[in-house]
């Protein structure tokens, strides 16, 4: 089972008789071509016993990935579903990019894992020609077995490579040639099949990051500054940690300050006595009404970066015959996946740095301890596990880094758990938000004229300049607020803000607040020109005909337009989330009643259609669309990160809450069938819940509620100031 | 010293009374199905049956555990096939899996001292569970369908 990969070997099936085959695509060969390339990579192995193991370089977080990219890969190599395995290698730049999010694991690996399943088969094919000395074109592969059909013989798979040298290389044109199927006859793709990682995810046997543990091992705890950002320790008193049972090393470095002991209470014991003297930084002073001010500011900055425009916003405002403007905030919004962040770390004798933990881009943080430790990349090996939620907190190596450095300096393997309330505090949050959103409407009230002011904190600066733009931009900072409606004169100026207050990627990431403010904004043009909320949007979807089909669905199903009772109405929202060049059609119709004595919101019904062009696994998508929409009700209901002294006020799920069972609405999924091009599910559901709660809150009570998330007593004070 | 008996098995471990079960069952035991959420009783994530009842191991302390029948996911049934784990598969619940085993073990301890809940008993017994992927609606199928022995 040995391959060797070279730059111009773009995919290489090698197999040594008896012992097995492995196919791998080596799409580029270095992690920062790969990022560039913004292309997946992956392998699968055939073992003589029949088995198929296909290794799933994007995380396990939830979404089923292994499951659906398996069925995407057995699809082409005409495997037998139940000879098939996965399992989720080690990170390796052979891999290439390893990073896993934006909802991006189908549309980008459709193509290239169906190919790749497609030369294995035709490798297994001729393997199996060669071995009966006939012609390969008279040879199908089906269902783990190729036949001779002018003889009627069969071998297996497995069989093949257990007799069989196999060695035989596809060039990148090789593989376009390759003739993929046709949807119509799929086999597995499309069809519902059981998700592999579930069985051990009700036994308590799936291994997450936490579930690892290594001999010698101590348990670490730091002791991190009161503000999130620019805090640092200038004095440390260990005496009374020496002084607790397990106590095994206070940890003094410029980057962290923490203790380790030989159990996890004992750490935690001993970093609690541990008096430590903080600089808080520059960012003490910092709250939510400081950076609010700040942003409020901001949006007036004359020199704002136009990030999209087309037309001439200025002439045709001035011509329009109605104009108006709405501010639409946001607050900070934490991850809270289950798993708190955590990580064991041990170097061997070699050197080599052994990273145990669940991660969604293990190549930026192999990259990121390499250069932070100084040792060569190589010397990196991140061992990946199921994460315990990701929801974009797992793209970052903060608890690899901290790990890793005490590691080094204990010279045994440590285990860090982060508690809830650290968690939470050392977060990376969704920027809170500010954004004003200009129109002019022409008489008939079509839109002629929209600008859109875009004010928030940008995770691709901290990331650094492969994920900010030209301007300085970080497009995941941005997305949506492009839509796709038709307007001839459009700008959307964004204003980046350093707060002091970490941010970075939360699940729907961008389009969460950009069509808040878009698709609330567009309810309110749609009052102003005296049309339905629905026709109105639909006169300007001529550019997005399969947005208008799951718009039109989505109303129907929610039955728009019948009647209700008093205090309960419906909103809606259409979005092209995650990406405007990689939409994902979705539409939802929320139904809501609202509580006018105290402004209390319950959400009654939600309704979703969903485009996403060929479903790969049809109850996998229905999981995502089910789990993504609750993630926005979740977010648009409750979630509210304030800020103090620099830091979160928040500090566990009693202050910092996310949606229970109890308030959890039913959620009604239809998917159009479709054979276009996949795109994602995991996010795009997410983003139309705050825009058509808000849309229904407006529906019910005549009140606009321009800040997520709906709190009742934001709701409240629109009702009153309608009065 | 304490003796703890976790899925009928007796384990001596050398702790202070006061440490949490949880750690105790996680750390020095290694049965990793309970899960670490929030340490504060909040999320669920860490339930486990003392005497048949649910509690949150978080919040009960080896002193307070001693004496009794401690339950995990791991001992709920020796294959894995108590009619609740049956549905979550039935109903493919799991989707980061990382809160289940807090959720099998609260909706055990509801059927078994109410094997018909209503819809509101199954939405009162569970709301103390967070899932942050929010597979809520899927749970309170599965629950329904072990309920009816499906």
């Amino acid at each position: 089972m040995t391959t060797t990969l070279s730059r111009r070997a773009f995919l290489s099936i090698t197999a040594v008789a008896g012992v097995g085959l492995t196919i791998r695509i080596p799409l580029v060969d270095s992690a920062a071509e790969a990022a560039a390339a913004w292309d997946p990579n992956t392998a699968l192995t055939i073992t003589p016993d029949g088995i198929v193991t296909i290794h799933i370089t994007k995380a396990e977080m939830g979404q089923g990935v292994g499951t659906a990219l398996a069925q995407i890969v057995a699809e082409e190599l005409e495997a037998e579903w139940k000879d098939v395995r996965i399992d989720y290698p080690t990170a390796d730049p052979k891999f290439g990019l390893m990073l896993t999010g934006g909802s991006w694991s189908v549309n980008w690996t459709f193509d290239t894992l169906s190919r790749a399943g497609a030369a294995a088969r035709l490798a297994l094919v001729d393997a199996a020609a060669t071995h009966w000395k006939v012609n390969a074109a008279d040879c199908v592969a089906e269902r783990g077995v190729v036949r001779h059909l002018p003889s009627g013989r069969s071998i297996r798979y497995g069989e093949i490579v257990a007799k069989v040298p196999i060695s035989k290389t596809f060039t990148e044109d090789d593989l376009k040639k390759l003739t993929l199927k046709k949807p119509g006859e799929y086999r597995l793709v499309g069809q519902w099949v059981q998700r592999l990682d579930i069985p051990e995810k009700t036994n308590g046997r799936a291994k997450f990051g936490i579930d690892t543990f290594l001999p010698n091992m101590v348990y670490a705890k730091v002791a991190y500054p009161p503000t999130r950002e620019g805090g640092k320790h200038t004095a440390v008193d260990d005496s009374g940690a020496k002084k607790v049972k397990g106590y095994v090393a206070t940890i003094n470095l410029p980057q962290l300050v923490g203790v380790v002991a030989t159990s996890y209470e004992a750490a935690v014991k001993a970093r609690d006595a541990l008096k430590v003297t903080w600089d808080p930084g520059p960012h003490a002073g910092v709250s939510t009404e400081t950076i609010f001010a700040s942003f409020t500011k901001a949006k007036d900055d004359p020199d704002a970066a136009a990030w999209h425009e087309q037309g001439d916003v200025k002439a045709a405002m001035a011509g329009a015959g109605k104009r108006h403007e709405a501010t639409f905030t946001t607050d900070y919004v934490a991850h809270m996946q289950m798993e708190p962040m955590n990580c064991l770390a041990h170097i061997d004798k070699d050197g080599v740095y052994h990273i145990y933990t669940g991660s969604q881009f293990q190549t930026f943080a192999v990259g990121t301890l390499a250069a932070v430790l100084k040792v060569d990349a190589a010397k990196i090996r991140l061992h990946q596990h199921y994460l315990g939620g990701g929801f974009g907190r797992r793209l970052e190596p903060d608890i690899m880094l901290e790990t890793a450095l005490i590691a080094r300096e204990v010279k045994r393997p440590v285990k860090l758990i982060r508690s809830r309330e650290e968690d939470l505090r050392r977060d990376f949050y969704r920027s809170a938000t500010l954004q004003v959103v200009k129109a002019g409407l022409a008489g008939d009230g079509k839109i002629v004229a929209w600008e859109n002011t875009l004010v928030a904190s940008h995770p691709g600066k901290r990331w650094g300049p492969d994920f900010v733009d030209k301007k300085g931009l970080d497009q995941f900072a941005l997305n949506g607020a492009d839509h796709v409606y038709d307007i001839p004169n459009q700008v959307v100026r964004a204003v980046p803000v350093e707060t002091g207050i970490s941010v970075g990627y939360v699940r729907a990431v961008a389009p969460n607040y950009t069509f808040f403010a878009v698709e609330t904004f567009m309810d309110e043009l749609a009052k102003l020109a005296g049309q339905d909320p629905v026709e109105y949007r639909l006169s300007m979807l001529s550019g997005a005909p399969r947005l208008a089909k799951v718009l039109r669905l989505a109303a129907d199903k929610a039955g728009w337009g019948t009647p209700l009772p008093p205090n309960t109405g419906r909103g809606v929202a259409c979005v092209s989330a995650q990406e405007k060049k990689t939409p994902t059609w979705t539409a939802s119709v929320v139904q809501a009643r609202v509580d006018p004595s105290n402004g209390a919101v319950q959400i009654e019904k939600i309704v979703c259609a969903v485009d996403c062009g060929i479903v790969v696994n049809p109850d996998g998508a229905r999981a995502q669309i089910e789990g993504s929409i609750l993630f926005g009700v979740s977010n648009a209901l409750r979630e509210r990160g304030t800020v103090a002294s620099g830091a979160l006020v928040q500090s566990n799920f009693h202050d910092y809450q996310v949606l229970r069972m109890n308030e959890a609405p039913e959620v009604e999924v239809h998917v159009v069938p479709s054979t276009e091009f996949p795109t994602g599910l995991g996010e795009p559901g997410t983003t139309t819940v705050a825009p058509a709660l808000s849309n229904a809150i407006f529906a019910a009570t005549g009140a606009r509620v321009r800040q997520v998330p709906l709190l009742p007593d934001r709701v409240l004070a629109a009702i009153r100031a309608k009065a | 010293m304490a003796t703890l008996l976790i899925n009928g098995k007796t384990h001596t471990v050398d702790v202070d009374p006061s440490t949490p079960l949880l750690w105790v069952i996680r750390e020095r035991l290694r049965m990793t199905g309970t899960k670490f959420g929030c340490g504060v009783a909040q999320c669920g994530a860490c339930t486990v049956h003392l005497d048949g009842q649910a509690v949150r191991s978080c919040q009960t302390t080896v002193g307070q555990a001693a004496g009794k029948k401690i339950t995990t996911i791991e001992g709920l049934h020796p294959e894995g096939k108590h009619p609740l784990q049956l549905a979550w598969i039935a109903e493919q619940v799991p989707q980061c899996g990382y809160c289940q085993s807090g959720q099998i073990m609260t909706a055990a301890a509801l059927l078994s001292r109410n094997p018909n809940p209503s819809d509101q008993d199954i939405v009162t017994a569970m709301s103390g569970n967070i899932c942050r992927c929010a597979t809520y609606l899927r749970i309170k199928r599965a629950i329904k369908r072990a309920a009816q022995g499906v």
